[in-house]
Order: C-alpha cells, then structure tokens, then sequence
C-alpha cells in the first residue's frame, strides 16, 4: 500500500519563517532519514511557514481564497513523506523513525486507491 | 427446535468462523456478511433436512462459498478467488469436519483491538466479532443507541479495511503495547458488564462473555503473565457480585460484603489462574491486581478480618511498576486502615486535584476520609461532588445514604 506521512510541528521553534538554526539541524536528520528510507519512499517535500499558506475553500459549491493555512492550530503540517509499505504496522514503524525536533505528530494517511 | 439450535451453534462456533472468514477474505464486512447468509441459508434448508452432524463445519463451508459470491460480484482482485476456491473444494471433500476451521480468532482479536481504533470501538467491534454478540446487546451495555453503535462497528471496520490494518498477531518488537491494547479492551468490556451491578439487564450474560472471552485468551496466549492475571481479576470480581447490593439495591462496599455470599468455585478457579500468572511474573501490574482481589478473597466470614496490611504492601508493590492517581487513591484506603485516617488523607490530598476534579471516586475517598475526621461541612462537599460525577445507581445510593447521614 502507499501513504503519506503528515507530519506536524511547532512551525515557530524552527525560527521565523524557518530559517533559525534550528532548521539546518532538522533538514539534515530528514535528509538522513530519506538515505535510510531508500525504496520505500515514493516522494515527498519540506513545506515553507504557513506565513506563506494560502487556502482555496469550496462552501456550497462556491470558492474562495483565504490567506493563511486550513486550520489554525498548535502545531502546522511542516512537510510529507510518500512511502511504500505493505500494512499499517509497518507504516506506524516507518512513522516513528521521522525526525521531529520537540512535540508534534506523524499523521499516517493511506493513499487513495484507484480501481478501474 | 432448529431456532435454539442455530443460536447455540451461533453462539459457540461464530466467533472461530467470522475469524476464520475474515482471514480467508481479508476483509471484515465480508466475512460477517458470509456468515449471516450462511445462518440464513441454515434457517431455510435445516427444518426440513435436519441438522447436520456437524453445523459448525456446514455453516463455515456455506459461508466460504457465499464469500467467494461476493468476491465475485465485487470484482476485486482474481488472487482472493483463486486461492479461496481450492480451499472450498478441500472443505466440501473433508466432509463437514469442525476442526478444520482454522481457528484465526487470535488474529482477529489483535485486528480488533488495533491502536489504531478507538478504544471503547475496540470492545464493542472484539465483542461483536469474536463473541458474536448482537449490535443491540453492546449498545446497551455501552449506553449509547444501536443506531450510533452499529455507525461506531461500521466506521470501524472501514477504517481497517482502507488503513490497511495487518490481519496478523504482531511481531514482538511491538508485543508490550499491542497487548496491552488487546488486555485493556477486555477491561474495558468487563468494565460495562461490572457496572450492572445486579446482573439482571438485558446484557446479564455479558460479563459471561468476558469471562469465556479471557478464558479464550489464556488458551491462545499461554506465555503471557497478564494474561492469566486477567481471567483471575475477571474472576474474583464476578464472585463477589452476588454480594454487591443491599437488599434495597445500595451498593455494599467490599470491606463491609458477607464473604459467605461470593462463589467460592469461581473464586478456585481465579485462584487457579492467578497461580499460572504468579509463576510467570510475579510483579507485573494486572498480577498484582489480581493478588489484591485474591487477599479480599481470602475471607471466607465476617469474622475473619479485612486483610488491609496485606491489601496495603500490595499497593506499596503495585506503585513501584504502576504509579498513577487511582493506585494512589487506592492505597489511600488501606492506608487509612493501617496508618490511620489523617495519614492517608495527607496522601489523598497530595494528590493533582484539578486532574482528578472530573474522577467520582476522588472525591468519594476525600469524603470517607473527611467524615472520619469530624470535618462533615468539607466531607459534605465531597460527598456532593461525587453523587453528581457517579454513572451507577446503587454507589448513587451509597454516598447519599452517608451523606444524609453527616447532614441529620
């Protein structure tokens, strides 16, 4: 199966705008962590500050652009990993392995599946 | 005839078929609806050619075939039906034989009881599938209507199927917390069926299923201490129900319960099965648990009296592998008995009252330990916080009654 790993965090320990010392630190773990991951990862991508977020929102077939990220919460969705794995479990294993540099979460998101 | 049957086959065999299907077909909705057809198809055909000598085997065998329908008309993956109908031929030859289910209930429980499933789904789907009971049945026991429950299994069973939860009992790397999974959705079933206290609603089998279901367990996982120590706790907890309630439906705390009127043969056999988990590891938490339930049960008169040092060092042991408030707040109990009432209040209020504010029995021991102390507009407070955060009318009735009293 493919899923995404959403993986959320305190954007502000990483300074403004992500650019704090902290981030050099944390950029080269993931660069590890994606040597380590090898096949298993299909693809995936750091995400600037939600500063920079802007949402489309569709209410009753109606759109409309917002400024700033979906929901404004704790902690923001800082980037993703697309991975190959055959279950859950081993999805959940995989999960537990990203770098995170204080609090936040691994979002485990199945890909939607396509029949014909 | 054929009806009452059919229920005892459903009842005995069920749980090992939908686990057996669900292997089979990788899928849970499936494997259930193969089965329902099967009983179906039972309904129709064995009033009039009888039963066969051996349902079980011919309610599996239907249901394969009624699964591989399915599969059919789903179009899914060729590789499901290809290997699934050799095995169908190998069950129809092996003329209708039981015990050539393969018994898959393991797996199914560790399915059932995934993390990554709610909690309180956790029992009720564990309860559904691999103990066949009705969606009505653990609506009621989970207080909430059928229509939410059913919502509840339904939603469950798709986020299995689309997350892609393993149909397999988890490597050990993973052991400790799965199993924990596994022990606490137990709990948490036994928990409903303890709260009726009078065991005479409409789920009094319940608890029964609990029990068998913790007896299920220890068979499938004979290596496991906690295991073990939960078929006792299960155990020494059902003894005691039949000396639970006053005769005017108040609950009877433990110390004050006629021992006379536990079942002392449920009470061997926890025994039985604390011994096995000692053996084992005898310092685990659920071990240590089921040791405390064992000291209570240790008397067998009124006479005899309440055995609180022991009840205490078991504690003072249980804190040393499981320190939270509960235990805490326990070990306030004894300690009170042992060290005196202002000792264990000291500990009690030591503890994290905003953390405990919404815990019934916080504020049922604060008021206990308070009302001993002379201190009755406080322990009259208590009391009030309590009665309002308590679900059970019998401990309702309880803290009322000592509070009234305190009052006159």
């Amino acid at each position: 199966m493919q899923y995404a790993l959403l993986l959320y965090e305190d954007e502000s320990v990483y300074g403004p705008g992500k650019s704090g010392p902290e981030m050099r630190g944390i950029v080269a773990r993931h660069i590890a962590f994606r040597e380590e991951l090898g096949a298993t990862r299909l693809g995936g991508a750091g995400l600037a500050a939600t500063a920079s977020a802007t949402t489309v929102r569709t209410t009753k077939g109606k759109q409309t652009v917002h400024d700033g990220p979906f929901a404004e919460i704790k902690e923001q969705l800082g980037g993703f990993y697309l991975i190959e794995a055959p279950d859950l479990d081993a999805t959940i294993a995989i999960a537990k392995r990203v770098p995170v540099l204080r609090d936040g979460a691994v979002e485990i998101r199945p890909l939607l599946q396509i029949r014909e | 005839m054929i009806g009452a049957a059919l229920d005892r086959v459903f009842r005995e065999a069920g749980g090992r078929i939908v686990a057996a299907l669900a292997s089979r077909f990788r899928d849970l909705t499936l494997a259930e609806d193969a089965f329902a057809e099967a009983c179906r198809r039972a309904l129709e055909t064995w009033p009039a050619t009888g039963m066969p000598n051996d349902a079980a085997a011919w309610l599996y065998s239907v249901a394969v075939r009624a699964g591989l329908d399915a599969v059919r008309r789903l179009h899914t993956a060729q590789r499901f039906a290809a290997g699934a109908e050799e095995a169908v031929a190998a069950d129809i030859a092996s003329d209708f034989d039981a015990r050539l289910i393969p018994d898959e209930r393991l797996r199914l429980i560790f399915v059932c009881c995934h993390p990554a499933i709610g909690a309180e789904t956790r029992a009720a789907l564990t309860l559904r599938l691999v103990c066949g009971l009705s969606a009505l049945e653990i609506a009621r026991a989970f207080l909430v209507s059928e229509k939410t429950l059913q919502q509840r299994l339904v939603r469950a069973k798709r986020k299995i199927a689309e997350a892609g939860v393993p149909f397999e009992v988890p490597g050990p790397s993973v052991w400790p917390g799965r199993l924990d999974a596994v022990l606490s959705t137990l709990e948490i079933a036994y928990a409903k069926a303890y709260e009726d206290a009078a065991g005479q609603g409409p789920y009094a089998a319940y608890a029964a299923e609990v029990l068998e279901l913790s007896r299920l367990l220890v068979q499938l996982l004979p290596d496991e201490a906690e295991v073990w120590a939960l078929a006792a706790l299960a155990r020494f907890t059902e003894a005691r129900r039949p000396a639970r309630l006053a005769v005017d439906g108040r609950m009877v705390p433990l110390a004050e319960q006629d021992p006379a009127c536990w079942d002392r043969g449920l009470i061997e056999e926890a025994a039985v099965y604390l011994r096995r988990a000692a053996a084992l590891d005898s310092r685990r938490p659920r071990v240590l648990q089921a040791r405390l339930h064992a000291a209570w049960c240790a008397r067998t008169r009124m006479a005899d009296p309440p055995p609180w040092p022991q009840i205490l060092a078991l504690y003072d042991a249980l804190l040393t592998v499981r320190d939270d408030a509960v235990v805490r707040l326990n070990r306030a109990v004894a300690l009170a008995e042992v060290a005196g009432t202002e000792t264990a209040l000291a500990e009690v209020e030591r503890l994290d009252a905003c953390a405990l504010a919404d815990f019934a029995g916080y504020h049922a021991v604060r008021a206990d330990l308070l009302r001993r102390l002379g201190r009755s507009d406080e322990a009259c407070r208590a009391y009030d916080a309590a009665i309002a955060l308590i679900s059970t009318s019998a401990e309702q009735r309880w803290l009322v009654e000592r509070r009234d009293a305190l009052r006159s």
